[in-house]
């Protein structure tokens, strides 16, 4: 019925039409009816990517459409090339769906806004950029366009962040975002270059005649003859890196440092270890922005980077995917340990979003073998889906909290909200379980599918660190349980507490607000179990629409089994851990207090957050701030050096003014001392 | 091609904004509302030739690519006047591809002419002068008060002078205008700038007049060396790279005695164009000289006549001594172009006068222009002067909104603000577009002109020569270098708790406003024309192929020189520089 062809720039456009919309006529005329733009174009590209994936669902091979030529020069060829297959699909699918709600959900939360209208539209406005660049980042089918939505989604965080850019937190929470993700995205650009270099030399031609044989009768030849629009897209650069031999060493550590390059990028946006930083100084941004940017989808863009780009993972010595997977699970459990003590609802979520990152990380650095490749892909993309419904609907009911408690979120003013609370308690809980990990949760599976990833690669290469990996993954799920229960109990439990910037209006949320609530907590719930357990939409959609398009050779996946054992175990972890935090924060509410001081080190330790920042400041920021003045400095001598050349001829005019003295007498001795120099020169000159 | 109508846009492109100096100055300083209208006038006309020119160039059905049987070199068309005649070397006249019949100085058989016309390289460069022209004519509108005739009248001359230096192709024609462009710019700085305006105004023209009197020794050095290998007198630089190309390669022999030339030419021009450009260490007038010049100066200083530098290597260094420019000019002028993208943004961090970090950004962005250049790669050289011209725009945008910030407030020092956005969200707004385009966002201006350059060096340094790709890794760390401090200024200036400086001046009992209509429509074109150009600028890159692909053979023709062995043989040693 349609031509995937055209509807396929329609998803990116769709919203990019609704922010310039927005965003130009918004603070006019728009005013109180900014949200519509952004509601409608971002609903229209979630149909339009249902549609998608009906197409996808039936092709043989991936959609690519190259639309216009971008930038071409000599060996450069960037055109605008979208591409729709298993993953793309996917999520597209999770973005514009999960987009959606959240934007519905804005209009509640944003209504302060409304009343200065210009910060309302602004808000619509960036909300609809973000999800162009989002769903630009994951249609590009060749780097450049990948990062230039990489970048576009770096700015709408940026802007978002700063929504409420006259406070100073979060002005500065901001600027330390970008500046952080950038500093990863300029370790992905030289790995971009890399890659793109390492083809073209790859594939060039040996046989050009030079330029000037030519010249003396010939036809001018290209430089270079592999057509340079194939140097970097996906299709012709995962070939070629699935098609190196494996013993290929010098291939093999080419795609090794362009895999790490890439993973710098990865890191920095998806917030891991050593750059996660910028994330929990992100929850400055309102609420939605954390559920839907810091959440859902741009923080998992570097998980969808990796997946993307595995063949080139897979072809680096194994040791690559190891650090991808020991990053995650560090991370994991770094940032769990963090959210234990914060007493910040939305800080704890952030933490925890850190943490669940890491798990898809660590699902990704386990395809160490080919068998495992689908496996491990399937795992991280599976938890991107169903974090990004759970995480979401965290955040939403968080601030659906905040809404109703005059914008506090420190736990210790408020409690016992579930009576006060009654639709938004229960969406919670249904977060909460989904996070924690509750049996049959969607959380369960797909948390379930990285454990056995992990268990499944300690067979493999690195197995004993693998296995360290795996016990850090289960570890790090016993921990989830318990910081999310313990925000879900201190919130909710205990007697009614209500700080007095609340009001007297503490009620449930609108709703415009509780409804996507609703449809968002059926997804944590349900969707888990529906879409791969069982039926396994989820990995068939990417063996049959992903896997045997990236790969050269063919690739056998693992069977796909139950490790029953292993669920049981991590079920034990998931309720230890809900047990525990209803232990500590509902029977006996003084157990914390004494820990606490029991274990007061530790204690401190994770309440500052490993001291991170305070290091980075010492040992990164100050010295860098320290060097620009030493620039400075710099520039002053190099200019006092200038200054000094401009004064030498006005000193060699002061020396040999002396000379000028006015006297008659000087002058005639000197004309006679000359006329007979040169006199006796030309005598003796003659003379010889 | 013989159309005459291009001929007089050109011609009245060039001579216009002299003519309405001349009108301006006459007019007298009383008039000066007249004074404003007539130089609005005059520069509206301008861009109007401008756009259709360029419009015309890209339409040229008929634009002269160099084939490859032809030696590769500037092919420039609108040509003014009838094409000329030369006289061979058994005395008969012969049509002259490269000149035209417009003698200003005879020399015997040859003279120096009236040369101008239109190629890839100037005709976007062109443009940017029309475009910028107009915002500073707006912006001066309320700002200078004083002796305003003589304001219009010397920037109006400025805008000759540069369209001239962009327009030659007459060696010694395009040096007049490369001298003449001081002059304008020395007065407006000296009369109508800061506190420091003289000492400021002394040290650009002496700083600069004395790297280009060394610029003047390389153009006599080369126009004589040509005439005592050749026998021929010519001072059009198309027919001077053609000469330099016929005898590197049919007279080997010769081959020792043009390394040596080239040598002294390449470091004589690198001499004045090195310090326009500027390359590290030979700043230190930029700061000074910007900070001091009112906003339009800023602006054309910037977005203009720093190109000026580049363009010169550009147009001749890299033509005329391709040798020299591959062995030495590469490493000199690419190490000091990556010391500059990184010193110059650490000083720009540093700074605390908003001008004063606009200027060293230059210093940063004009580094990574110099890099695409001398990556001698169609890529490289693409995206140099797509650097020339998106840094430009961008940091003319935002010399022009600090000059607003400065009419509002009488300081420019990013500790006396705070939290401006709030009181005049228009102007951060635009301020932000602005920054973002300055650090090369994709979708904006800045990051073609990136993608394109760190491509090219990429390819320079990684494919051809085999290196460790530093130059790329200095250029990908200016991408950060640019954010973090553009962005730590955004945040100490409009975000955060409102810190308004307090009002001086004769103005402080009117409120401060945002920004107004006539503001809007200075800053907000060439906002239009950054996302323009970052959508969709492959018509623009299309239109500088033929001059590009000619720079380019001319490289890679020194390279085969340079090498024995054919310089593309890039399958069997690929691996050797695999380190991380």
């Amino acid at each position: 019925m349609f031509e995937i062809r055209s509807i396929l720039w329609l998803i990116p456009a769709l919203p990019l039409a609704a922010a310039a919309l927005t965003g130009l006529l918004g603070p006019r005329f728009l005013r109180k009816n900014s949200h519509w733009p952004c509601i409608l174009a971002v609903a229209g590209a979630c149909v339009l990517s249902f549609l998608v994936l009906s197409k996808v669902v039936h092709a043989e091979a991936p959609f690519v459409e190259r639309y216009y030529t971008w930038m071409q020069s000599g060996s450069l060829d960037i055109g605008l090339t979208l591409r729709a297959d298993g993953l793309t699909a996917i999520m597209l699918i999770t973005i514009t769906f999960v987009g959606s709600l959240i934007a519905i959900f804005s209009v509640g939360y944003m209504s302060h806004e409304r009343e200065h209208e210009a910060g309302y539209a602004r808000f619509f406005a960036a909300m609809a950029l973000f999800v162009f660049s989002m769903t630009l980042l994951v249609l590009g089918d060749n780097y450049i366009v990948l990062f230039a939505g990489w970048e576009g989604v770096g700015l709408c965080s940026y802007l978002l962040i700063g929504f409420w850019f006259k406070k100073p937190s979060a002005a500065a929470a901001a600027r330390k975002a970008f500046l952080v993700t950038r500093l990863g995205d300029a370790g992905m650009i030289v790995g971009i270059l890399l890659l793109w270099g390492g083809y073209l030399s790859t594939h060039t031609d040996t046989s050009v005649r030079p330029v000037a044989d030519n010249l003396i009768g010939g036809l001018a030849s290209n430089l270079t003859q592999a057509s340079p629009a194939d140097a970097l897209s996906f299709d012709t650069l995962f070939r070629w890196a699935s098609s190196t031999r494996p013993d290929d060493t010098e291939s093999q550590l080419f795609f090794g440092t362009v895999a790490l390059l890439l993973l710098c990028g990865a890191v920095g946006k998806s917030a891991q270890i050593p750059l996660y930083v910028w994330l929990p100084d992100a929850m400055e941004g309102p609420t939605p922005v954390s559920a839907l940017i810091h959440a859902a989808t741009m923080v998992t863009a570097g998980v969808y980077l990796i997946a993307r780009s595995m063949p080139i993972f897979h072809a680096a010595p194994p040791a690559v995917l190891l650090t991808v997977a020991s990053i995650g699970a560090a991370t994991a459990l770094l940032a769990a340990l963090i959210a234990l003590t914060q007493h910040d609802l939305k800080r704890v979520l952030a933490y925890s979003t850190i943490s669940q990152i890491g798990y898809m990380f660590l699902a990704l650095g386990c395809a160490t073998t080919d068998s495992l490749v689908l496996v491990a892909v399937t795992a991280a993309i599976f938890h991107l889906f169903t974090h990004a419904f759970f995480k979401a609907l965290l955040f939403l009911s968080a601030g659906s909290v905040m809404h109703a408690m005059g914008n506090v979120i420190d736990m210790r003013r408020f409690s016992g909200l579930r009576t006060v609370l009654p639709k938004t308690h229960w969406t919670f809980l249904c977060g909460a379980a989904a996070l924690a990990g509750v049996p049959l949760l969607s959380g369960f599976w797909s948390k379930d599918e990285i454990i056995g990833a992990a268990l499944e690669a300690s067979h493999h290469a690195y197995g004993s660190v693998y296995m360290v990996l795996f016990i850090m993954a289960l570890v790090t799920a016993g921990l989830t349980a318990f910081y999310t229960f313990r925000a879900y109990f201190l919130t909710f439990w205990g007697e009614v507490k209500i700080p007095p910037e609340a009001g007297h209006h503490a009620h449930e949320s609108p709703p415009v607000m509780t409804i996507p609530l609703m449809i968002l907590a059926v997804g944590a719930v349900g969707l888990g179990l529906i879409v791969q357990p069982f039926t396994h939409w989820f990995s068939h959609l990417l063996e049959h629409h992903w896997l045997h398009s990236a790969f050269a050779r063919s690739i056998e996946p693992a069977p796909h089994g139950f490790n029953v054992p292993l669920m049981l175990g991590s079920s034990v972890f998931a309720l230890g851990g809900v047990g525990l935090a209803w232990l500590m924060y509902v029977r006996s509410p003084a157990l914390p207090g004494k820990l606490a001081g029991a274990m007061q080190g530790l204690y401190q330790l994770s309440l500052n957050k490993f001291h991170v920042d305070e290091l980075y400041y010492v040992f990164f920021v100050g010295p860098v701030t320290l060097f620009a003045s030493f620039c400075q400095v710099v520039d002053f001598l190099v200019d006092s050096v200038v200054d000094l050349v401009g004064q030498l001829p006005g000193l060699a005019g002061k020396l040999i003014r002396p000379i000028q003295n006015g006297l008659v007498q000087f002058y005639a001795l000197a004309m006679i001392l000359g006329l007979t120099v040169f006199l006796s020169a030309l005598v003796l000159r003659l003379a010889r | 091609m013989n159309d005459p109508l291009p001929k007089i846009e050109l011609l009245s492109l060039l001579f216009l904004p002299l003519a309405g100096a001349i009108v301006v100055a006459l007019l007298g300083p009383n008039r000066q509302e007249l004074v404003r209208r007539v130089s609005l006038g005059v520069t509206v006309v301008v861009l109007f030739l401008a756009i259709l020119l360029a419009w015309r160039y890209v339409e040229e059905p008929v634009r002269s690519m160099t084939t490859a049987e032809q030696l590769p070199t500037f092919r420039p068309v609108f040509v003014p006047g009838s094409p000329g005649t030369i006289t061979d070397a058994l005395n008969r006249p012969q049509p002259n591809p490269h000149g035209t019949s417009w003698n200003l100085i005879p020399f015997g058989s040859a003279a120096i002419q009236f040369y101008i016309g239109l190629d890839g390289f100037n005709v976007w460069l062109i443009v940017l002068t029309a475009v910028l022209s107009l915002p500073s004519v707006l912006v001066s509108w309320r700002q200078i008060n004083e002796r305003v005739n003589e304001f219009y009248a010397w920037f109006l001359a400025l805008q000759t002078a540069m369209m001239g230096i962009f327009l030659s192709f007459d060696i010694v024609l395009f040096y007049v205008f490369f001298e003449f462009s001081l002059v304008p710019l020395f007065f407006l700085i000296g009369i109508w700038g800061g506190p420091e305006r003289r000492h400021a105004a002394g040290k650009f023209f002496i700083y600069t007049l004395t790297g280009s009197v060394i610029t003047l020794l390389g153009v006599i050095g080369v126009v004589l060396a040509c005439r005592a290998k050749s026998g021929e007198l010519t001072f059009s630089i198309p027919r001077l790279v053609e000469i330099v190309h016929e005898r590197l390669l049919y007279v080997p022999a010769e081959r020792d005695y043009w390394l040596g030339v080239q040598g002294v030419v390449f470091l004589a021009l690198m001499a004045g164009f090195a310090i326009k450009v500027p390359l590290v260490p030979f700043h230190t007038w930029l700061p000074l000289a910007h900070v001091e010049a009112p906003t339009a100066g800023s602006v054309d200083l910037a977005g203009v006549l720093l190109k000026v530098g580049a363009y010169g290597f550009l147009r001749l260094c890299v033509p005329l001594a391709p040798d020299v420019s591959l062995t030495m000019g590469l490493p000199l002028v690419s190490t000091l172009a990556c010391i500059g993208i990184i010193y110059g943004a650490f000083c720009s961090y540093a700074q605390d006068d908003i001008k004063k970090m606009v200027a060293y950004s230059s210093v940063s962005h004009l580094g990574l222009c110099m890099l695409g250049m001398f990556a001698l790669n169609p890529a490289g050289l693409t995206g140099s002067l797509m650097q020339m011209i998106n840094h430009g725009l961008s940091t003319g945008a935002m010399f022009l909104l600090v000059g607003m910030l400065y009419e509002r407030y009488h300081t420019r020092k990013i500790s006396d603000f705070g939290g401006m956005a709030a009181r005049l969200p228009l102007l951060g707004a635009f301020m932000v577009f602005v920054c973002l385009s300055s650090v090369g966002l994709p979708g904006l201006n800045g990051f073609i002109g990136e993608a394109l350059s760190l491509f090219g060096v990429f390819e320079q340094q990684w494919l051809v020569q085999k290196q460790f790709p530093w130059y790329a890794i200095a250029g990908a760390a200016g991408m950060v270098l640019g954010a973090w401090y553009l962005f730590t200024m955004l945040q100490r200036v409009f975000f955060g708790e409102l810190k308004e400086p307090p009002v001086v001046g004769h103005d402080s009992h009117e409120p401060i406003t945002d920004l107004n209509l006539r503001e809007i429509l200075t800053v907000a074109p060439i906002m239009v024309l950054c996302l323009a150009i970052g959508v969709y600028p492959q018509p623009m890159l299309e239109s500088m192929k033929p001059e590009v692909d000619s720079v380019s053979r001319i490289a890679q023709m020194a390279r085969e020189r340079g090498s024995p062995a054919p310089a593309l043989s890039l399958r069997d040693d690929k691996q050797e520089n695999r380190t991380p």
